[in-house]
């Protein structure tokens, strides 16, 4: 068996399809529960104009939680895979942004509570984060790559 | 989206986002005093968006006058300082308008503020979508001439919540207001009074 094929293989696209559709119910479950939390979080970005940070702290968490959702219970894998790619891409460019301009901010992806830690504690951590979220850009990849329709059929 | 809605309707109060928000108020407008300490920069934060629930006349903004330079308000030990009618200051400051009676508004999350919290402060949670009614509430019992002092705090170290506050508290016509930059827990560092439990 090929590389290729290996990489492509069913069983190794459950796997990311589980491993990837729970850390997105994970995420989604703390900011679901706890709205002012995350839009408060969102604001920290300084990235969102005032007027949409109650809408987004409102839609994104429920965005979050369907479709990981849909990844674990295997339903329409690729238009989750593809959403949760763009989700994550929004993602890594919120955290570059501003780590480009050294503003700290606490990611908000798993806990809406602001933390304790100091500034560059906080700039380590969002360099960890966008590295996190590619290896998870990996994963929605290979799903949407192991699902992609065959034309040889 | 349906989800959202229907999630956030039945949420209880501390956990519930106001669904209509106004724009961000124009910040820079708001002349921030600091006191020396090198460390702080002197710049309000676009503020969050503010609820606006279907209100009674009493949240019409306080008509903007001049500051009066020195009022004569009963046990106001902070009397406005004219061009800095928001301004940061220490600890033994925060102290001293205990002592003198000066309210203390706590902008934290209801939770934390449940935990502990100023003895008598207020609860405004900036981020919360009771904030607007405990405003109503707040000038309704306190009562206090736009130019008394008003002590303002959060959780401290990076939180900006007591800004965004005063930010809010701004718009409404207040001109004393008083950032305890530290917050609660150099408060309750410094051994000061403080309570615990719900919300009154």
């Amino acid at each position: 068996m090929n590389s290729r094929r290996l990489l492509l293989h069913p069983w190794l696209r459950i796997l990311c399809q589980l491993v990837l559709g729970g850390l997105f119910i994970a995420a989604a479950v703390p900011k679901l529960l706890d709205p002012p939390g995350f839009a408060k979080a969102l604001w920290a970005y300084r990235l969102f104009p005032g007027w949409s940070l109650h809408p987004l702290a409102l839609v994104v968490p429920w965005f979050e939680f369907l479709c990981g959702s849909a990844l674990v219970l295997g339903l329409w894998k690729r238009a989750a895979a593809a959403s949760i790619g763009a989700l994550l891409l929004g993602f890594i460019l919120a955290l570059s942004i501003n780590l480009a301009r050294r503003h700290p901010v606490d990611c908000g992806c798993f806990s809406t509570q602001a933390s304790n830690r100091s500034d560059a504690e906080r700039l380590a951590d969002m360099r960890w984060t966008i590295l996190r979220d590619l290896g998870m850009l990996l994963l929605a990849a290979q799903i949407l790559a192991a699902s992609r329709p065959r034309k040889d059929l | 989206m349906l989800c959202a809605l229907i999630s956030n309707g039945i949420a209880r109060p501390a956990r519930r986002l106001a669904l209509t928000s106004a724009p961000p108020p124009t910040a820079k407008a708001i002349p921030l005093a600091v006191p020396a300490t090198p460390q702080i920069q002197p710049v309000i934060p676009p503020a969050p968006p503010v609820p606006k629930p279907d209100l009674p006349e009493i949240r019409k903004p306080r008509p903007q006058e001049a500051p009066k330079p020195n009022p004569v308000v009963p046990g106001n030990a902070f009397p406005l300082r004219p061009g800095q009618p928001i301004r940061e200051i220490s600890s033994r400051e925060a102290a001293e308008a205990f002592q003198a009676g000066v309210p203390f508004l706590d902008a934290r999350r209801t939770a934390e503020f449940e935990l502990g919290r100023v003895r008598g402060a207020w609860s405004l949670p900036m981020w919360e979508s009771t904030l607007e009614e405990r405003l109503i509430e707040f000038e309704a019992k306190v009562n206090r001439p736009p130019e008394a002092a008003l002590v303002l705090y959060c959780g401290g170290g990076s939180c900006e919540d007591s800004h965004l506050l005063a930010s809010r508290l701004f718009q409404l016509g207040y001109r004393n207001l008083l950032i305890y930059r530290d917050g609660y827990p150099e408060w309750v560092a410094q051994g000061r009074p403080s309570t615990k439990g719900q919300v009154r």
